[in-house]
């Protein structure tokens, strides 16, 4: 075919595939920069209501309501490992070995799908429900945020099976499964950043709590 | 796989195999189908979350997650189901099956042979999705002025209360937050999507199904919004503080998924804007030679990428205060509504500069052609976006000076406040250079940029007032604020926003503005603005607070001229909307090139065919080559005298 000796070419357009994957690239990095904002957005959340611990009421009631740290870090070790297993096939089929991102793709799925059904199974079992104070608020936010972002990885690698199964990711044009793990390396950054802000901050650092809106002195 | 296509009439391009008719499942979706969808799954989201779950029923333990969680999900329900009817998640589902586009797919969602219904539909091409997003800001307009007008009769008949005062601060709400909306999208929408990709020589959008996407989030963003009107209202104010956002009737939850679903749509905006800006523009075309509209866009985009996603998260946890009952701004359970407070600033003021960078840097472009001058130092009107761009993300707490926020952040941010007049000022610096001995050609676009410069003018000293924390102690909360903010708004923006339309309107309908006609509607407009709001100033500084409806006799004589100021405004939007309406549909045919400018979506023809340039274009050299640079020093210097006649440019 005439497409082996001249550049991949992009269909809708015409243009090198290069071309169009390094414009995906950028469209893909300002996806992230806007994604993280939000992510910002809650650890902000988060830090602010753990140092001023307004009316005493941070803390979960109860004695040791905090939530447990393991399944934080078991998950983002999951989200992690699914990374590095589409990485693992991005580039092996950067080489030509198709199996191998085919082989990488599902295994990241299937990881990402559990770490997902976890991140479930953490947000229904905590040991306090949304309305238990701001510390529950934060930490339910910073969990849903994670399992939102999981529910799309999860289509995401679902999607680079399905795309290789049909023949659509190539060794000349693979920037798609190459995409997807950039997007899911980010992801491991986030999640990250929830389980240390979790982990390192429980009790608030305000003893001196002020007190408003309770019309108490 | 062995098919090819022919595109542009230069290659043979591989394509995938075509699965059904070009288009696919878009071939049968439209608007149409999008509202039914929409109408159908709200329907039965609030049918079975009314009977079957006991949501509907507010017993004692569900009171705050009954009724609130059934009309937040009826919502989103109906922006999922208006997304899907209109065929949204057809693409990503065929991506991820490998059904990749072809090219002939991509012809029909661009709109090939489709006639007027490609307006209707969910189509890529962004000459299209420009159109859409014009009509869409003025029918927004329409809603906000209307509102604007029953505010005023309200303010005008001291002697009477015309409106419940409820209903009456959810107008003030309503009102606000839908210009704001208008505002946000009137110029980036129609021009950064029309006029961009031709003006850098561009075949379309980096990402042209983003783009149809962009729109649609926000067609279906508005509706929740209008309805609370009808759901007890949002009564406090655009910003919606907390905790009264928390205490809010149903209606704050409409307000909430609109602004969440407005944020989806900003962002998808925005990475489209600054991708294309970014990766294609025309060969030749360096960022030196790039027009300065297309840097004032790219200023716009990149604030509101980067900020836009505080307020939604501000919305997203105060709808889920109200929904799932978390307690981010209860302060008796932990909450603070400072934190909202600072989520809220740390878009918005951002976002007042998303408003008025590209509105300033199309009026830069208007002054080039109208003055028939280069840009007086191009570098320094970058330099200003680029300044503008940077110190407004640390600028948001001169919104808080009195809301008791660590009191002693007022001074640092009442400095970072003021310094933003030195990009500010740096802009302002070009517009008279360039205005310097010009010879103004003076159309109707470029009586806009008079308006704006006088408007501009009194927002931002008013500004530099409020900036300051003693002052600001006496006016925060008045309607000095509320001239202020008007005289940047819609002084500065949305004057500049009617004057850069009418600069493109040969373009974007292939029709000439009616300008005799025009230019009544303008300076009716104009002129009553500055009754208007001149004496709103007057109030202010009487002391007259924002937001009530009944107020001492000594603000009436004031609230009067503001009044009828109000009206007259309405009058010249109404005959300004004339013009753009019977202009439109049967204006004088333009020329490609009415003005004689230089830009490259001028170069093309009119009506701009599918793919814009037959060939796509190579640039040369800047785009302001009017004459020499400063024709008149170079004469004075050369020839040693005075010889306006023959170099007085046009
Ligand atoms: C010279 C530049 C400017 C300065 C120094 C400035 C300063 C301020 C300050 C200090 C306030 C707070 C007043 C208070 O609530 O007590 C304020 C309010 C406001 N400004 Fe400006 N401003 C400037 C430009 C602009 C521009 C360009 C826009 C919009 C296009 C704008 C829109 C607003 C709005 C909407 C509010 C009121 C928000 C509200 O409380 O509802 N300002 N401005
Ligand atoms: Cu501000």
């Amino acid at each position: 075919m005439s497409a082996q000796t001249s550049p991949a070419l992009y269909p809708t357009t015409g243009e090198p595939v290069a071309v169009n994957a390094r414009r995906n690239r950028l469209g893909l990095w300002l996806c992230i920069i806007s994604d993280a904002t939000g992510v910002v957005a809650l650890l902000i959340a988060y830090m602010y209501l753990w140092s001023l611990n307004v009316n005493n009421a941070w803390a979960p009631k109860g004695k040791n309501h905090w939530a447990l740290d393991w399944p934080f870090w078991a998950i983002v070790a999951g989200t992690v490992l699914g990374t590095i297993c589409m990485w693992w096939g991005v580039k092996g089929i950067a080489k030509g070995h198709t199996g191998r991102l085919m082989a990488g793709a599902l295994l990241s799925s299937l990881i990402i799908l559990v770490a997902f059904v976890g991140q479930i199974i953490q947000l229904s079992t905590f040991p306090f429900g949304p309305g238990d104070g701001a510390y529950a608020s934060a930490t339910f936010w910073l969990a849903i945020g994670t399992a939102i972002h999981l529910s799309l990885l999860t289509f995401l690698t679902t999607a680079i099976v399905g795309r290789t199964r049909a023949g659509r990711i190539t060794q000349e044009n693979h920037s798609h499964a190459r995409l997807v793990a950039m997007w899911m390396t980010y992801v491991c950054v986030a999640a990250l950043l929830g389980a240390i802000f979790t982990t390192v901050m429980k009790e608030s650092p305000n003893s001196n709590a002020p007190t408003f809106g309770t019309f108490q002195n | 796989m062995s098919q090819t296509a022919v595109i542009h009439e230069q290659m043979a391009v591989p394509q995938p195999k075509q699965h059904g008719k070009p288009g696919g499942f878009l071939a049968h979706t439209n608007i149409f189908t999008g509202l039914i969808g929409g109408v159908v799954a709200a329907g039965v989201t609030y049918f079975i979350g009314d009977k079957l779950v006991p949501w509907g029923t507010q017993n004692a333990d569900f009171s705050q997650v009954g009724l609130n969680a059934l009309v937040f999900c009826t919502f989103v329900a109906w922006v999922i189901g208006f997304m899907a009817g209109i065929g949204a998640f057809a693409g990503p589902i065929r991506w991820a099956l490998g059904h990749d586009l072809t090219h002939d797919d991509a012809e029909y969602m661009a709109g090939k042979g489709q006639g007027r219904m490609k307006y209707w539909k969910y189509t890529t091409d962004h000459k299209v999705v420009g159109i859409q997003y014009l009509v869409m800001a003025l029918v927004l307009f329409g809603f906000g002025g209307f509102f604007a007008m029953l505010i005023r009769t309200e303010l005008g008949a001291t002697w009477r209360e015309v409106f419940d005062p409820n209903f009456y601060n959810s107008l003030i709400g309503t009102h606000g937050i839908v210009m704001i909306i208008a505002m946000i999208i009137v110029v980036a929408g129609p021009l950064g999507n029309f006029i961009m990709p031709l003006m850098i020589g561009a075949r379309d959008m980096a990402f042209p199904r983003l783009n149809a996407l962009s729109f649609w989030l926000l067609f279906a963003a508005v509706p929740p919004l209008v309805l609370n009107l009808v759901m007890g209202g949002i009564r406090d104010g655009w910003t919606v503080y907390q905790p009264l956002g928390t205490q809010a009737p149903i209606g704050m939850i409409g307000y909430q998924v609109c602004i969440i679903t407005f944020a989806f749509s900003t962002g998808i905006a925005g990475v489209n804007l600054i991708t294309t800006i970014v990766t294609m523009r025309a060969r030749g075309m360096t960022w030196a030679r790039t027009p300065i509209f297309i840097i004032g866009t790219l200023a716009a985009a990149i604030m509101g990428l980067v900020w836009f996603p505080m307020f939604q998260y501000a919305q997203l946890l105060a709808a889920s205060d109200k929904v799932i009952g978390t307690s981010f701004y209860i302060p008796q359970s932990g909450g603070s509504v400072w934190l909202y407070e600072n989520l809220f600033w740390l878009l918005g003021h951002p976002e007042v500069y998303v408003i008025v960078v590209p509105a300033t840097a199309g009026i830069l472009e208007l002054m080039v052609v109208f003055l028939r001058k280069p840009l007086f130092s191009y570098k320094m009107a970058v330099a200003g976006f680029a300044g503008v761009v940077g110190i407004s993300a640390v600028v948001w707490v001169h919104h808080m000076y009195m809301t008791g926020f660590a009191p002693q952040a007022g001074y640092p941010f009442m400095l970072s406040t003021e310094l933003i007049s030195i990009p500010f000022g740096f802009l302002v610096l070009v517009m008279l250079g360039t205005l310097w001995r010009g010879k103004a050609w003076n159309r109707l676009p470029m009586m806009a940029v008079y308006a704006v410069i006088f408007d501009k003018i009194i927002g931002g000293i008013t500004g530099v007032y409020l900036s300051d924390v003693p002052v600001d102690q006496y006016m925060h909360g008045s309607m000095f604020v509320v001239a202020h903010f008007h005289y940047m708004l819609m002084g500065a923006g949305l004057f500049a926003a009617m004057g850069v339309i009418v600069y493109w309107f040969p373009k974007m309908t292939g029709r000439m503005f009616d300008e005799r006609i025009g230019k009544i509607g303008f300076w009716t407009a104009f002129l009553a603005f500055q009754v208007t709001f001149l004496s709103m100033f007057v109030a202010g500084l009487q002391g007259m607070p924002r937001r009530v409806l009944q107020f001492d006799n000594a603000f009436d004589i004031s609230n009067w001229i503001s009044t009828i100021g109000a009206y007259c405004i309405g009058i010249g939007m109404l005959i300004f909307l004339y013009a753009v309406i019977t202009s439109w549909r049967n204006g004088k045919v333009a020329p490609s090139n009415p003005w004689g400018a230089k830009t490259l979506e001028w170069q093309t023809e009119t009506p701009v065919p599918l793919e814009n340039f037959p060939v796509l274009p190579v640039v040369t050299s800047d785009p302001y080559g009017y004459g020499i640079p400063d024709p008149y020093l170079k004469v004075e210097e050369e020839l040693d005298q005075d010889d306006n006649e023959t170099v007085g440019a046009r």
